[in-house]
This record gives C-alpha cells, structure tokens and sequence, in this order.
C-alpha cells in the first residue's frame, strides 16, 4: 500500500506533464490531488501497520540477480515516521506555492518528482534502491531552485546540486565497497539492507567506510563543515523549495545516516560517535550563533535549520536508544516547523513586502499589516526554540538525554547552543514583527498595500502548527513507532554497546 | 571455410555501393530520402545480426576473422549507431551542398570498417579495418566544402591520422619481426611460452607501445587526444556524432582484443601505465570542458573524459571491467547521440553552435529541450538514466581490482572528482536551455516524423538501460566471456 505514495506522485508527474501548459489552476488542483493522495496512503499504510518494530515488506522482485539488487520497498517505524512527514510536507509545500504563477505546471512536475524521490528513499530496503531514489532528487532541486528562486538562485542551485553529488559519491564508493566486502562474507553478491545489516564487515574496511559513507550522507544533513550549501540553497529556492528542502531533502542525509551508514557499520560508528558529537555541537551553537547576527529574515531560518539538524546528528552520535529515538522525532520536529518557518518568512511575509531585509522589515509594522502571519511566525518560533506543548521541545529533551548519557559535555554544551535559540528567535519575531520603530503612516500605508493572507496558506499553517501541537502533547503517537523499531534486529548491532 | 560468416559485413557493403549506383539515376530532390532506405536497409542487417548466434567454428580466413560473442556484441552496437547516425544525416542533408548520397554511403563504408575491427583476430586485418574507418572520416570531416572549419578539422584529422596510422604501422612490423606472426592467437602462444622469451623481449614491446599510441589516437585518450576538439567542432555534426560513437568503440573493442587476446601477459605488466593514462584521460577531458561555450567543442572534451572512464575499466583487467565497458559504450551510444540529434535538429546556422543559442529550446521544442536535459544528465551519470549503471559498473570493478593493486583506490577517487567537474558543466547546458537568457530565435522547431523518432529511440534506450539494465549487462558478460 504505502509503495502508492511513490506511484501516486510520479503518475501526478505525468499527469501535469499533459495538461495545457497556460491553465495554472487545473495543475495547481492537480498537484494538490496528487499530494492529498500521496498523504492519505502515507497515514493509512501507516496506520495499518500492525507492529512498528518489525521491516515489513511492502513489494519485492528481482531488478539486478547479478548484482544482488531488487526491487524491495519496505517500511518500519522509523519509514513511517518520515514517509508521514513527507506527506505533510507535500501537502504543506503545495498550499504556499499557490500563487506561482509562472510555469505553474512544470514546477509542480518537477516539485512531485522530487516528492516521490523521498518517498523512494525512506521505503527502500535495498541500498541500490535507495541510492538511486536519492540521486533521483537532485535534478528536481536543481530546477526548483534555479528557476523559480530568487536571491542569487544559480549560484545557491548548483551548489546544493554540487554538494548533493559530492555527497553522493561518497556514499557510492562507500556502497560498493561494502557490496565487495560482504560478497566474501555472506557468499553471494546482496544489496539487501537487512541481509548486509547481519554481515559481519570487518573492523578494518567499518573504520575507513564508515566515516565515508556517513560523511556522504550528512552532507546533504547539513553537517558542520559541510553545511555551507544549505543557508544559500534555502535562501535562493521558492518557498515551496525551501520548505522541501528544510522538510525533507535534509531528512534524506539524516536518514541515509541512521538507516545506512550506521546500520552497516556499528563498529564504525562507535569509533566515530565522538567525531561526530563534536561536529554535531558545533553545528549547533554556530548555526545558532550565525542566526543571531543575519540581516536577512530568510537567512536567520536557513542557520537554524543548520543548528537544529545538529541535534539530530547528535542524536545519532549518542548511539542509545533515547538518543536515536530522539534524532528520528527531531527530523520529524524539524520538517514540520522549518516548513512553516519558511512558509511564513517566504510566502507571507516575502512575497507581499518584496524584502527580507530587517531594516526595512522593522519600518512596516508586520504584525498589524499581517497579523496572521505574526501569530504564525511566533508559534513556530515557540515551537522552534523547543518550548514545551510543541514536537521541539519533546525530540530536543530526547537528544539531550540521550547525549547525557553519552556525551555529557557535549550535553552540557549544546545548552549554550538553545539559549541562543531563543535569543535569534525572539529577535527575529521583534524585528520583523513587532518592531517599535514603525511609524503610523508607514503602517497604514503597509496595511493597504499588502494583500491579506489567503486560504491555502492558512489551511497549510493551520495543518503544521496542529501537528507539532499534536506531537508536542503526545508524543507516543509517533515514538510507539520510533522506539519499538530500534530495539529490532537492525539496529541490535548499533545499540548493542550503549547501555540505556 | 564458411564466406557467409561476413554476411553481415558483405551486405553492408553491398547496401553501400547500392546507395552510390542510386545516386546515379534517382533525380536530385529525391536523392535525400535515401537515407531512410540506407537505413532501413542497416535495420534489416541489424535484426539479421539478432537472430545470428556465434557459430561452431568463429574463425575463418585462417583465423584471421573471428566472430564471437564480442564480435557479435559490437557489430549489433555499431549497427544501432549507423541506423541513427543516418536518420540523423537525413535532417542534416540540407546543410550538405554536394553529393548527399556520397555521404550516406561513407557512413555505411565507415560502417563497415568497424564491423571487421569488432572481428579482427590478426594485425593485418585491425590495420586494414582501422584504415577502412579513417580514410572515410577524413572525407566525412570535411564534406562541408563551404566551410572553413569542416575543411580545417578535415586536414587537422588527416595529418593526425596519418600519423597514428605510422605508428601503427612501425609498431606491427616490429611485432611482426619479433614474435612472427601477425596472428592474435599465435602470439599469445608464444608470449605464454618461456622458450620464447617474448615477454622481456624490449623491441616486441617497443611494437606494442606503438600500437597503443596508435589506438590511443583513435580512443582520443590523453596524451594523443589533441586532434579531438577541433575535429568534433569543425566536423558535420552526424560525423561527429559518428565520430564519438563508432570510431572510439572501434578503438575500444581493437585495444581490448590485443590486450586481453593477443598480449594478456604485458597486460598483466602494463597496468600501471593504463591507470595513469585512465586518470589523466579523465581529469584532462573534464577540466577543459569547463569553460567550453562550443556545445560540440564541449562534448569533444567530454568524449575524451569518458574515454577515461571506459579506460579505468580497461585498466582492471578483469570480466566485471570489460564487461562494464561494454556497457557503459552502449549507454553511451543513445545517450551521445540524443545530444547530436538535438544538436542537428536545433542548430541550423552551422556557424553557432554556441550552448548560448540553446537559449529558450524549451519553449521552442519541449521535446528536445527534454532530449537535451536526459542526455546532459545521464552523462553526468545520475540515475536512473543510462550513464548511472555505467558509472557504477566501472567503480564496482576498480574497487574489487583495489583489494590487489592500491592505486585503483586513487583513480576511482579522481574518476568521482572527474564525474562531480562534469556535473558542473552538465548543468550548464541545462541552464544554457531553460533560464539562459534572451532567445534570439522565438519560432518553434518543426519535427519531421522520422526526427521525432529518432530522438523517442536515443531517449527509449537511455531508459531502458537506466531502469532496467539487467538484460544489456547479461549480453556484455556472456560477451565478455565468450572472448576469454
């Protein structure tokens, strides 16, 4: 069932691909059917799932013998969780591109093709599988990017793509070397993930793949130092390619993380959680610290998303169970209010001021012009900060505990990197929105000028701050799927070594 | 001895010297539909080459022809590139002043010669053959008489030619004096005889290196790739396409015959060489593409880049890497040629062939625009197109190969840093296509039938392999091993 979420979206694909090129209602409709679909399937695959912990194989055949390559979509919690994820990030994405208008089909095609590479990605159980999935989303965030961007799009384009396919080379190396490894081990060539996971690699390739593949994968993640692509890409990209990219794509290197580089190499992994740790702290308190300074609104967002992703790369590197349960919900977390994050600086507040600038942004007096948009922007700032009752506050209390165990400096640490959360934070919902500066007149004149917000943007707000309440109050709703999928066989090798 | 083992080869050229008797009575506005019948007529040859299997006895003219399963993998995949190359010159012939049918039926001779390279099991006959391919290409290089660059690459490849032609020459009689024979198989024997003393004989392997120039001329592998750019830029665009196609899987299949058939024991010595050359082939071809503003300029250099590639598999000597370059010359074929059917269809004013005048295709021709991006993007090797696989064979054997020899870890790192450059001027052509500035020509490109079938095919194919490889890489292995 859940495989549908895939073919729904390349069929929307080819769908937009025959209508009329200048009817931009019929393919914003068709685009929006397309991703409810997608997320009804996603909700209802998922919920029919009985046991969240075990893999359960949705469709499997031969594709490659030779190779040991199948075609093998499967899913576990931890799948679902992102694939639900995904979903709402579709649904949300195509709301606040409602009002695109130029080549409105053909960014929608190349936005569900990318959408349907996701889904791809978090359901292959077969490492072949899953890296073709995973470069298939590069030429869509190429295009999406430097079409229908703005702010010095082809440079922010090709950096992301650049830096994609760095990333994914690595990891290519990485896979087929372990391909060549464990076809000695296991006796036969295999690509599957789960048959691979049961191989034993030895401790000397795990040392030098490890990194390697990890490296490959976080890049896309957002890893301090290799996160440079991300505030340019985030800021030169549509809203819409903003929230996919904060959403999802960054997902897709955290992912890759957890479900392959960590998985094959435990060993490796043990080695290098300390590595990791480090980078994920710095991470943390530079993006933070980067934030705080950005004259750009949209900039501010594109640091968080650095720093935030940093929490999930600790996460992974505590390598306990509380931790990596609390990377998963984070990446969760994380998709859901950086997309409306973004929605709001891009779609609200962007494209009816025509600046990000703070200085300008202060004289309008947003949060009366647009008081929609400044209630927004102060829940998700809330939510972003980690404040109870929201999905932040639930995955960063995980990761810190998890990385108390583990890493209690780096726990220590991280607490300066929150502090300056909040510290960005508030200083962006001060400038942009409620900025003591804004004269009258210039009010008035703002409020005439800018249109209200519409429908769709409300409905998509509405659906993300619903869900991070829903998550924050609750968070079982998605840890019964998380957890349960660790203690699985999977993962036994991972976990194995950290107590908790 | 059994004739009709060349059958194919003959009626090739019986379909070549036909089209040069039409010439003589069809009526000149006619002339130019020839093409569809040369090709069909290739077409015909090609689902007869299909239903052909490797006989009992492969050899004939005392073993100087062989027909294997290499043999048969090549002459299928030089076949497929004719028929296209041909439909393509069909929508090229408006350019040609003079003497169409002349150029359909060098193609069809140019054809042939690579027919008897995939079959070539002596010196004698690879000469001859590689003769038979260059001395049509020096005529097809410079069939536009009118113009100076087609004439420039025409004497720019003569007098190259010529001289890698020499160096082959002096490099078989030395061979020939040596070891006696010009016969693949019977040098084998005596390499792998120690009486012989072949293997540290210094003037039999002072022959080889000059065969190896002489190939690395035809492959355009650094350092003998000089002629490539100006030859791809000045040429006709299909014998370009040709050119990248035919003439270097020519070179491939000759140069893996006589390192794997006739010399496998100085292979086994050699690797080193073929590794630097692998990697300097393909860090060479990638950085001087980078600011190319010649779309066929541009893919003179990638062609050299991926000359590399095919290389690297070259260099690892083993099943996997042969067999990998076999398929990654077959993505190749569609997804070069999809690029040079583009290029004809689009580029009409022979004089810019600018990636600026590329400029709003995609709203002049969707379907091209697309044809263009496919092919850019699966030669950059992103899957699931054509190039991916190929990509993904070559590192798969290089990296079993580095479990013995450490310096195949080295050059699958620069094969990665080559790819990561080439994705980089890659996306410029896409760039150049959809977002690059002001077209100067607004009117939408008309399609003739045929073309638009053409360019379904190079698309079709860059699919199927991209998404489904598993039947290609069946054929390259049961190839591969046939010629062991």
């Amino acid at each position: 069932m859940l495989a549908w979420t895939i073919y729904i979206s390349f069929l929307g694909v080819l769908v937009l691909m025959l209508l009329p090129r200048d009817d931009a209602r019929l393919a914003r409709i068709t685009a929006l059917t397309t991703a409810v679909a997608g997320l009804i399937v996603a909700l209802m695959g998922s919920f029919q799932q009985a046991n969240p912990a075990e893999i359960v194989t949705i469709t499997k055949c031969a594709w490659i013998p030779t190779l040991g390559a199948s075609y093998y979509l499967a899913a576990d919690g931890i799948s679902l969780t992102l694939v639900v994820l995904t979903g709402l990030a579709a649904v949300a994405g195509i709301l606040f591109s409602w009002n695109i208008e130029k080549r409105t089909k053909e960014f929608f095609a190349f936005y569900l093709a990318l959408i349907g590479g996701v889904y791809g990605v978090f359901l292959s159980f077969d490492l072949l599988l899953l890296f073709v999935f995973y470069e298939l989303t590069i030429i869509p965030k190429y295009f999406l990017i430097a079409r229908w961007g703005s702010t010095r799009k082809e440079y922010g384009a090709m950096k992301l793509a650049l830096y994609s396919f760095i990333g994914s080379h690595l990891v290519l190396i990485g896979l087929v070397a372990t391909w060549a490894v464990a076809r000695t081990s296991l006796g036969h060539a295999s690509l599957d993930l789960k048959e691979l996971a049961q191989a034993t690699l030895p401790l000397e390739f795990q040392k030098w793949a490890f990194p390697l593949t990890f490296v490959g994968f976080a890049i896309l993640a957002g890893m301090w130092p290799f996160h440079t692509w991300a505030p340019t890409g985030h800021v030169a990209a549509p809203t819409a390619g903003s929230m996919l990219l904060a959403g999802v794509v960054m997902k897709l290197g955290a992912y890759g993380c957890l479900r392959v580089a960590m998985v094959l190499f435990p060993e490796g992994a043990r080695m290098w959680s300390g590595t990791i740790a480090v980078l994920a702290v710095i991470g943390i308190i530079y993006g933070a610290g980067v934030a705080l300074v950005q004259k750009d609104f949209k900039f501010v967002i594109g640091y968080s998303s650095v720093s935030h992703m940093g929490f999930v790369l600790l996460g992974l590197a505590t390598l306990n169970t509380v931790g990596l349960s609390g990377a998963v919900l984070q990446m969760f977390s994380h998709g859901i209010i950086a997309g409306l994050l973004f929605a709001v600086v891009g779609r609200m507040v962007y494209d009816r001021t025509h600046t990000r600038d703070f200085g300008e942004l202060e004289g309008m007096g947003l949060s009366r012009a647009l008081p929609f948009a400044g209630v927004t922007f102060v829940l998700a700032g809330i939510a972003s900060m980690g404040l109870p009752g929201f999905s932040g506050f639930v995955a960063e209390l995980q990761v810190l505990m998890g990385a108390w165990k583990a890493f209690p400096v780096a726990a220590v640490v991280t607490g300066i990197g929150i502090v300056v959360g909040v510290a960005y934070t508030l200083r962006a919902v001060q400038k942009a929105f409620y900025a003591d500066g804004a004269d009258r007149t210039n009010m008035t004149h703002g409020a005439h000028a800018l249109e209200p917000i519409s429908i769709p943007e409300r409905l998509a707000a509405v659906m993300l701050i619903g869900v991070s309440l829903v998550v924050g109050l609750y968070p079982s709703v998605l840890l019964n799927w998380i957890e349960p999928c660790l203690s699985s066989p999977l993962f036994e090798r991972l976990l194995k070594g950290g107590a908790l | 001895m059994n004739v009709l083992i060349l059958k194919h080869e003959i009626t090739l050229l019986l379909l070549a010297l036909g089209v040069m008797l039409a010439d003589l009575w069809l009526p000149p506005e006619r002339k130019r539909g020839l093409g569809y019948l040369a090709s069909a007529g290739v077409g015909a040859i090609l689902i007869c080459s299909l239903l052909t299997s490797v006989p009992e006895s492969p050899f004939a003219f005392r073993q100087m022809y062989v027909l294997d399963g290499m043999a048969l993998f090549f002459k299928r995949f030089f076949l497929v590139a004719t028929i296209l190359v041909l439909l393509m010159a069909v929508e090229f012939s408006d350019r040609i002043q003079a003497g169409i049918s002349e150029y359909y039926s060098l193609i069809l001779f140019a054809s042939a010669g690579m027919m008897f390279a995939a079959s070539a099991n002596d010196f004698a006959l690879l000469f001859v053959a590689l003769e038979l391919i260059t001395v049509t290409f020096y005529v097809l290089v410079s069939f536009q008489r009118g113009r100076a660059t087609s004439l420039e690459a025409g004497v720019k490849y003569l007098i190259i030619g010529a001289l890698s032609s020499a160096f082959m020459v002096f490099g078989i009689a030395f061979i020939f004096g040596t070891s006696g024979s010009f016969n693949f198989g019977d040098i084998a024997a005596k390499l792998a005889s120690p009486e012989a003393g072949l293997v540290n004989n210094k003037l039999f392997l002072f022959g080889l290196l000059f065969l190896l120039v002489g190939l690395g001329f035809k492959i355009a592998a650094v350092p003998f790739q000089i002629w490539a750019p100006d030859v791809y830029q000045g040429a006709p665009t299909p014998t370009t396409a040709f050119l990248a196609v035919g003439s270097k899987a020519a070179g491939m299949v000759l140069l893996m015959r006589v390192l794997f058939v006739a010399v496998p024991e100085v292979t086994a010595q050699w690797w080193k060489l073929l590794v630097v050359i692998s990697a300097l082939t393909i860090l060479y071809g990638n950085l001087c593409a980078l600011p190319q503003t010649n779309i066929k300029r541009l893919l003179g250099y990638s062609s050299i880049s991926h000359a590399g590639y095919l290389l690297l598999g070259i260099a690892a000597a083993t099943t996997a890497g042969q067999s990998a370059v076999l398929y990654y010359l077959s993505g190749y074929l569609f997804t070069v040629l999809a690029a040079f059917v583009v290029i004809v269809l689009v580029l009409r004013d022979t004089g810019a062939e600018e990636i600026s005048s590329l400029a709003g295709l995609h709203q002049r021709s969707p379907l091209l625009a697309a044809a263009m991006t496919i092919s850019m993007v699966s030669l950059a090797g992103i899957p699931p197109l054509a190039g991916f696989f190929g990509k993904l064979l070559l590192i798969k054997s290089a990296l079993v190969v580095g479990a013995e020899h450490q310096s195949f870890y080295w050059l699958v790192g620069i094969a990665v840093v080559g790819v990561v450059i080439s994705l980089a001027y890659y996306l410029g052509v896409v760039r150049a296509i959809y977002w690059g500035g002001e077209a100067a020509e607004k009117s939408a490109v008309t399609l003739s039938l045929p073309a638009t079938l053409t360019v379904a095919a190079c698309l079709v194919g860059i699919l199927f392999i991209g998404i489904y490889p598993n039947p290609l890489m069946k054929a390259a292995e049961a190839a591969v091993l046939s010629f062991k």
